[in-house]
Parts: C-alpha cells; sequence; structure tokens
C-alpha cells in the first residue's frame, strides 16, 4: 500500500510539493490578477511558498541555516511590500485605479 | 504519527484552500482574508516542523504587520467587487495557466527525481525548542551578523523611500 | 659639365614646360603656350646633343684600349624602391641605343612641336595641348633613358596616358574620345603582359636592371637552346607581347589606325615616330635576353613580318590620308620587328631612326594637307594640290621616295638592310624575305597612290575650298624633316656601297652601336653578289610598282576600279581590314560585355544585393519582434520569466 503509507508517513516530500503549489498559485495570481496589491498578495504566497521549503529542508537536513534564510527573506518580504504599497498609492493618485496596465507608463 | 498525518494534512487543505481563494476572488478585502489564512496556515506548518521561533515571527511579521498595511491600503483605496479581475486574452492568458501548470509540475518532477536518487538519509534530529531558538540567535548575532545588519540598513532606507513616493503628487508625470 | 646636369635637363626641362602650360592653360594663349613647350622642348635637345657629344668623345678619350668602346653615361638620381631583394634605382643611362631615341625623340619632337604651333593657333584648348605634348615628351625621355624595367615601364605608362589624352583630345566628339579608350585598354592588355614578363624575369634573373639582365641572360647560354617553358622564353614572349601592345603589331595593333583621331602633329610625334618604337626600343635594349630565346625570335620575326604585309595590304584600299599612313607605320613598325626577330638590332634602330624622320614628315606633310583643306581627310576629295602647297609637296615628295626606298633616301638604305639580313642572316629565312619584299612592294604601290592622288592629276577639291600653303612655322620643321630624309640613312651605308664611294663611308651606326649589340651567332654572310642582287631586285620592284601606282592614279585610270570589281570579296575584305575589329568584338568583347552584364545582373543584383536585403530585412524584422516583447506589459515580463524557468527546468531534467 505505497499511497496509503505515503498518506500516512509524511515526509520532506510532502512539504516540497506543498510549497511548489504555494508557489504555483501565487505565479498564477501574479501572471493573471489585474488588481496591483492582489498581484503583491501572490508574491506573498509566492516568498511564503519558498519559506516553506526552506524550514523543510532545515529539519529534515538538519541544517539551521535555512532558518537563517527564511528569516532574511521575511524581512525582505515586508520591505518589499512597504515600497510596492508605496508605488500603489502613487498609481492610484494619479488614475484612481490600481490597475497594473498603468504601470505601463513606467516604460522609458 | 497518525495524528501528526492527520495535522499535517488539515493545515495543509487549509493552507491550500486561502491559497487558491486569494488568487481566484475577485473581492480584494477577500482576498487579503485569505492570504491572512494561508499565513496562519504556513505559520502552523512551521510549528510541524519545529521551527517555533520562525512561526511566532511569521504570525507577528506576516499575518500581523504585511497583512495590516495590506488591508489598510485596501480600506485606503475603498476597493471594491472587480468587474475584470483577470486580465484579457485567451492565447495569453492559456499560455500563462500553461506555463503555471508547467512550472508545478517540473518542480514535483525535479523534486521526485532528486528524492529517487539521494533521498535524505538518517532521522531529522535538530535540538529541543528553546535550544532551537538560541541557536539560531547564536548563529545570526555571530556568523551572519553582517547579512542582518545590511537588513537594518534596507529597512531604514525603504522606510524613507515608501515614505518619499507616497508623499509625491502620484502618477509618473508628476507636472501635469 | 657632367652628364648629371645635361640628363637633368633632358629630361625635366618637358616636364617644366608641361607644368607651366598645365597649370595655366587657361590663361596661355595658343602662341604662347606653343613658344614655351617648343622652347622646352627645343632645350631638352639641346641637352640631348651635349650628351650624345660626350658620348661620341667618350670613345676618341678611351680608344687606345680595346677596339670596341664601352659608350655609357649612367646617371643614379635616387633609390627609388627597395622592397626585400628588389632594390630599384632611379638611373638613367645614356648608350648608343639610347643616344639615338634622345636625338631622334627631342629633334623630331622639337620640330613638331614647332609645326604644332601653326596647327594648333585656332584650338581654344591649345595650351592643354602643348603640356600634354610636353608631358609626353618627358614620359618618352623616362622611358628611353631609364636602365631598369621598372623605370623604363613607368616611361612606358605614361606615354600610355598621353596617347590617351591626345587621342581623345577633341574629346567632345564620341567618336574620338572612343578611339582614345581603345588605345588605352588595347595597351593595357599588352602592358599586363609586360609586367608578367617583368615578374618572371625578376623571378629568373633576380634584377631588372638592363645590365644585369642583359649579362645574366648570359648564363643560361649553357642550357641553350632553351625550350618553350624556359622562363627566358616565357618572359620574353611577354615583353613582346607589351611590344605588340605598344608597337601596333598584330594581335594589338587595331588601335592605332583608330588614334589617327587626334590632332595630325600627335600621329606623327606620338602614333610615328617615337612611342610606337617603344617596343622595338625595349627588345633592342634587351637584345642580349633575346637572342637567348630563338623561339621568341622566331616568333617575333614571323609576326613582324606577317603585320608588315598585312598593313600594307590594308594600306592599298584606304581612302583617308591618315589612316593609309597609320597602316604604313603598323607595316614599317613590323619591318623593325622582323629586323629585331632576325638579329638584326642595328638595323632595326636604323630603320627606326629614318621611319622616325620620314613619316614624321610625312604625317606632318598630311597635317599641313588637311590644314589647308579645312580638317578635309579623303583623298577622293584632293589632287592636283603640288600647286596650291608646293614645300608641302616638295617635302612629302621626299618622304614618298624615302619610304618606298629609292637610293639614296633614307628608307633605302634602312630596309634594305632589314631585308637583306632577313635573307642572311642564321635566324632569318627566304621565305621572310619574300614576305617583306611583297610588303615593300605594296608600299611603294599605296605611298604612290597617296601621293598621287592628293598631290599629282587633276584636282577634285570641292568648290568652296581654296587649299593655301601653311605657315612658316609649319614648312620650316617640314623642309628640316625633308633633309632628314635625305641625308639620314647615310649613317647607314652598307660596306658593299660605301666601299665603292669615294670617300669611305662605313656602316657609321652599326659601328656606334656595335658595343650594345649582341653580334650574330654564324656571324656576317659576306656574299656580295647575292646581296646587290637582292638589293636591286627590291629596287626594281618597288620602282615598277611605284609606277604601275602612278600610271593607275596620277593619269586617270579605270584600272583600280575595274580590279577592285575583279576581286569582289576579297577587295571588300581589305576595304574592311579583314574585318579584325568586328571579328575582336564578336570573338572577345560582346561576350565579355555579355558575361559582365550577366555577372552584374545575377551575381551582383540577384545575390549579393540581395543576400544582403534578405539579411537586413532579417534583422529588421527580428528587431522589431523582439521590440514588441519589451511593451511594458509587467505581467508579459512575468511570464519570460516563467517561460524561462520552464526551459531551464526541462533541459535540466532532460538531461539529468
Amino acid at each position: 500500500m505505497q499511497g496509503l503509507e505515503s498518506f500516512f508517513e509524511v515526509g520532506l516530500n510532502h512539504y516540497l510539493i506543498l510549497s511548489t503549489l504555494l508557489f504555483a498559485c501565487g505565479l498564477a495570481g501574479v501572471l493573471l490578477r489585474r488588481n496591483v496589491i492582489v498581484i503583491m498578495m501572490s508574491i506573498e504566497l509566492m516568498l511564503n511558498g519558498v519559506n516553506l521549503s526552506f524550514v523543510a529542508f532545515s529539519k529534515y537536513m538538519a541544517m539551521l541555516e535555512g532558518q537563517i534564510m527564511v528569516f532574511f527573506v521575511m524581512t525582505i518580504a515586508a520591505a518589499e511590500a512597504a515600497v510596492g504599497l508605496a508605488l500603489a498609492v502613487a498609481i492610484f493618485k494619479r488614475f484612481r485605479e490600481v490597475n497594473i496596465r498603468y504601470f505601463e507608463q513606467l516604460k522609458g | 504519527m497518525a495524528s501528526e498525518s492527520f495535522l499535517f494534512w488539515l493545515v495543509a487543505l487549509l493552507t491550500m484552500a486561502g491559497a487558491l481563494m486569494t488568487v481566484t476572488l475577485t473581492n480584494p478585502i477577500f482576498c487579503a482574508l485569505s492570504l491572512a489564512v494561508t499565513m496562519v496556515g504556513v505559520s502552523a506548518l512551521f510549528v510541524t516542523l519545529d521551527a517555533y521561533f520562525l512561526a511566532g515571527v511569521q504570525l507577528i511579521v506576516y499575518a500581523g504587520a504585511v497583512m495590516v498595511l495590506f488591508v489598510m491600503v485596501l480600506m485606503l483605496f475603498d476597493l471594491k467587487h472587480e468587474v475584470k479581475a483577470f486580465t484579457r486574452g485567451i492565447f495569453s492568458g492559456a499560455l500563462k495557466i500553461a506555463t503555471v501548470g508547467l512550472t508545478a509540475g517540473l518542480v514535483s518532477g525535479a523534486i521526485f527525481a532528486t528524492m529517487r536518487v539521494s533521498p535524505p538519509t538518517g532521522e531529522p534530529h535538530l535540538a529541543p525548542a528553546n535550544d532551537l531558538t538560541a541557536a539560531l540567535g547564536q548563529l545570526l548575532y555571530s556568523q551572519y551578523v553582517f547579512g542582518f545588519e545590511a537588513l537594518g540598513v534596507l529597512l531604514l532606507v525603504v522606510a524613507v523611500g515608501a515614505v518619499a513616493l507616497a508623499r509625491s503628487k502620484g502618477g509618473t508625470h508628476a507636472g501635469s | 659639365m657632367d652628364a648629371q646636369f645635361f640628363l637633368i635637363v633632358l629630361l625635366f626641362s618637358p616636364l617644366i614646360g608641361f607644368l607651366i602650360n598645365g597649370f595655366r592653360y587657361r590663361h596661355h594663349s595658343a602662341n604662347v603656350a606653343g613658344i614655351i613647350a617648343t622652347a622646352a622642348a627645343g632645350l631638352s635637345f639641346l641637352a640631348a646633343l651635349a650628351l650624345v657629344f660626350q658620348l661620341v668623345n667618350f670613345a676618341a678619350d678611351s680608344q687606345a684600349g680595346t677596339s670596341a668602346v664601352h659608350r655609357r653615361l649612367a646617371v643614379d638620381l635616387f633609390q627609388w624602391l627597395d622592397v626585400g631583394l628588389l632594390k630599384v634605382s632611379a638611373s638613367f643611362v645614356i648608350d648608343p641605343i639610347s643616344a639615338i631615341m634622345i636625338l631622334v625623340v627631342t629633334g623630331v619632337g622639337s620640330l613638331i612641336h614647332l609645326f604644332s604651333i601653326g596647327y594648333m593657333h585656332h584650338d581654344a584648348g591649345a595650351a592643354k595641348y602643348f603640356a600634354y605634348l610636353n608631358l609626353f615628351l618627358f614620359n618618352m625621355l623616362v622611358l628611353v633613358t631609364g636602365e631598369s624595367l621598372p623605370v623604363m615601364f613607368v616611361g612606358w605608362e605614361g606615354v600610355g596616358l598621353c596617347s590617351y589624352l591626345l587621342i581623345g583630345f577633341w574629346f567632345t566628339d564620341e567618336q574620338k574620345a572612343a578611339a582614345g579608350m581603345k588605345a588605352f585598354i588595347t595597351n593595357r592588355i599588352g602592358d599586363a603582359a609586360f609586367v608578367l614578363g617583368m615578374f618572371i624575369l625578376f623571378f629568373a634573373i633576380g634584377s631588372l636592371s638592363f645590365q644585369t639582365l642583359n649579362e645574366g641572360a648570359r648564363r643560361f647560354a649553357d642550357e641553350a637552346p632553351l625550350g618553350w617553358l624556359h622562363p627566358i622564353t616565357l618572359a620574353t614572349l611577354f615583353l613582346f607581347i607589351g611590344a605588340t601592345g605598344k608597337s601596333a603589331q598584330i594581335p594589338l595593333y587595331v588601335w592605332l589606325p583608330d588614334a589617327m583621331a587626334g590632332p595630325t602633329p600627335v600621329s606623327a610625334l606620338i602614333h610615328a615616330a617615337t612611342m610606337v618604337t617603344a617596343g622595338v626600343y625595349m627588345i633592342v635594349r634587351l637584345n642580349a635576353l633575346f637572342m637567348m630565346a630563338p623561339l621568341t625570335m622566331m616568333i617575333i620575326a614571323i609576326v613582324g613580318a606577317l603585320t608588315a604585309v598585312m598593313a600594307a595590304s590594308i594600306g592599298l584600299t584606304q581612302w583617308d590620308i591618315k589612316k593609309v599612313l597609320a597602316y604604313s607605320t603598323v607595316s614599317q613598325l613590323g619591318y623593325m620587328f622582323l629586323a629585331c626577330g632576325v638579329g638584326a638590332f642595328s638595323a632595326a634602330m636604323f630603320h627606326l631612326m629614318t621611319h622616325a624622320f620620314f613619316k614624321a614628315l610625312m604625317f606632318l606633310g598630311s597635317g599641313s594637307v588637311i590644314h589647308a583643306m579645312h580638317e578635309e581627310q579623303d583623298i577622293r576629295k584632293m589632287g592636283g594640290l603640288r600647286k596650291a602647297l608646293p614645300i608641302t609637296h616638295a617635302t612629302f615628295v621626299l618622304g614618298w621616295l624615302a619610304i618606298i626606298g629609292i637610293p639614296p633616301f633614307a628608307g633605302f638604305f634602312s630596309k634594305d638592310e632589314i631585308l637583306w639580313k632577313t635573307f642572311s642572316s642564321p635566324l632569318g629565312h627566304p621565305l621572310l624575305w619574300v614576305v617583306g619584299a611583297a610588303g615593300a612592294m605594296m608600299t611603294a604601290f599605296y605611298m604612290t597612290r597617296l601621293v598621287a592622288l592628293t598631290f599629282w592629276g587633276e584636282s577634285r577639291v570641292p568648290k568652296g575650298v581654296h587649299p593655301h600653303e601653311s605657315p612658316p612655322t609649319m614648312t620650316i620643321p617640314l623642309g628640316v624633316l625633308g633633309v632628314l630624309s635625305v641625308v639620314g640613312g647615310w649613317l647607314g651605308i652598307p660596306h658593299l656601297i660605301g666601299s665603292a664611294m669615294p670617300f669611305h663611308t662605313d656602316n657609321i651606326l652599326e659601328s656606334f652601336l656595335a658595343h650594345s649589340i649582341v653580334p650574330l651567332p654564324g656571324g656576317e654572310s659576306s656574299d656580295s653578289s647575292l646581296e646587290v642582287g637582292l638589293m636591286l631586285t627590291s629596287v626594281v620592284l618597288a620602282s615598277a610598282m611605284a609606277g604601275l601606282a602612278f600610271l593607275f592614279y596620277a593619269k586617270k585610270s579605270t584600272a583600280p576600279a575595274r580590279i577592285a570589281e575583279a576581286l569582289g570579296g576579297f577587295y571588300r575584305l581589305v576595304y574592311n581590314k579583314y574585318f579584325v575589329d568586328e571579328a575582336y568584338f564578336r570573338a572577345l568583347i560582346n561576350p565579355l560585355m555579355r558575361a559582365s552584364q550577366k555577372l552584374w545582373y545575377y551575381v551582383d543584383v540577384s545575390l549579393i544585393d540581395r543576400t544582403t536585403y534578405v539579411l537586413s530585412d532579417t534583422i529588421r524584422g527580428g528587431g522589431s519582434f523582439v521590440r514588441s516583447l519589451q511593451s511594458g506589459n509587467l505581467q508579459q515580463y512575468a511570464l519570460y520569466i516563467g517561460l524561462g524557468v520552464v526551459t531551464v527546468l526541462s533541459i535540466i531534467l532532460v538531461r539529468g
């Protein structure tokens, strides 16, 4: 009963697949949504997916460096959210909307 | 073991559900709330992985600070249900979905292939929780102290930059 | 004074004349320009006289030593080329061969300059004309005095350029411009061969100076006889092809008749007296080398004889006074090559000199006639000009007597020497003599025809044209050249006649040239009765033909027309110059033009241009496609990242 065993024996694979799915969800959101704020939420999703894989590796390979990395990622994610939202505010002030296509105006 | 498995599956389902709703719901407020659910789920998963400190940070920073920031901005913009939540274009849409699917499939394939070739050897073994946090602190303030300090500077710069951006008149053509 | 000074005067006074007239040709009237140019040429002639005087005295000083005196004045001006093994210095040499040439070139050249003052006085571009003429003189002097093949080649190309410029002098007439181009292009073929010959010689002997070449040739004496593929044979053949281009021999003679489009003094100077003899001069200069290659000598003799007889036969039928003289020139040059081919180099030089006198005289005479007739050149519209142009007539008759070989005029001695050497030389052959004698008969006929139609008989001058005698600037050169046409031959009176004369004048020219020219291997034949017999035969035959032509053309006779009628197709063949031009066009020029057009269309337009267009279009299309990728749409950019990730992962998975 390979399938049943893998159902009960939760291992590294389970966490990695889950993190992949989270990442894919986030990617889909980034590619498909129009609202800038939702897109940034999707980016947070992707980051969380990656964080999950780091922590999982950290546990299963008995190395703390993974968690250090997650710590850094979280900080940078917070910073990115702050800047991104500031940009969104700027765009909103100009166009009264937060559609991603207004960012085309930034094209050089 | 069974209880741990049950817990994992429950939290995993919750997280995935939150993630899917974040991407698919058309009202940004609901998206934000679903994202909060996901954050909490991930935090719980961290707990199952014995990363208690990170679980806490996850809750405080993400589910707390970042989510509050999002919701605040949404409230500020007074965004409601969106009519056109997704990008147009059948071909490009199909291409994007295919890309997402392929990425997921290929990464999964890579995971399975790697695990078959070299599965992690031995039992996962980390120290008890309080020792772990202490060890994390030791590592952070000794070996990775430079990165830590750099992050501090980065946060300062970001804080200033965000304020500057938000204070601008808006748009890319400030004069008009 | 030393030789260097005179040589510099000799060379550079025409060049300075060219510069003066060339830079100020808009400001000089015809007379001023003419006087400047003639003075430059005259100064050059004086320098040439001084040099030759030195050369002759040279002999007297060192008479004590050997019997044959090595007369040679060499002047080294500067090092011109120093490339690896090739060292060429701009050095010039005056020895008996070039001494004759510089006298002829500057002497005849000065007279023709003088003549041109009268001939060109009404022409608006006279200053330009005189500038070209002086430039030609400079280049010709470089050609004849140069001590190495490269220096000679400079002059060789220079005279070609001047020839082109002067043939097309009235370039507004498209036909005349085309004649200039024809001369230039035909000469290019010969010049290419000349250069190839130089390459081979440098390869075989390792130097290009005449002295080392002539000495180096003796190295190959042991290998004699040299085969067809021996470098010396090949090199001499290539040089000879170069000579056929410059000296208008078969197969490259076609440009010379057309070159008559230029002003008549130009025809006299360049296309009769000097430039066209450059090929002969070059072969004489390298006589020791050419003697090493008997196969080449055979070719030269055959080509010379054929050219002599073929051009003479075309001359029989032409109606244009200058065309007749042009074919006559080709024919006489054929004799010079025949002489070279049988090893009689001194005879070639002798004929070169006498021909320069009498042919320049006849060309200038024809110029005087054309001038008097208001640019009419058709001898059918002349006749009876004897009374209107007495001086021109008298001098022309002297030239006529010289060229048909009546003793004691100049042409008799030189032509007879050639014919006798052709018969007697070990390299000669009786058949060549027969061909040469036939050519001499034809020469007598067509020259008599020309003189008779132009000067004698009834006047056929159109009404409204009143021929008048030319001004003194034109008649003085005619007189001087007339005298030279008489006495010029006395320099080379053969031993046979000389010994019979009261004051013993042997062949002065031959002994003068003796040291510079390799003697014939078999020695001189001295069958005096045979020599007298042949001499008398040729004189009698020439006189008979001249008398026949006199009867045909001076008296009213229908015989020529009847003969032409009877010969029918053959007459038309000769009249149309054997259709050589047409054959060249059909066999070479038109296919070349068509091939070039095809190449232009298929290779250049269709292949090269199209390739570049396709390339540029591809790049432009690719560029606009890539530009469309950078739309500014952030999600599209994210998609590219995603696609990149997919690609990289696929590659890793497939390969791993």
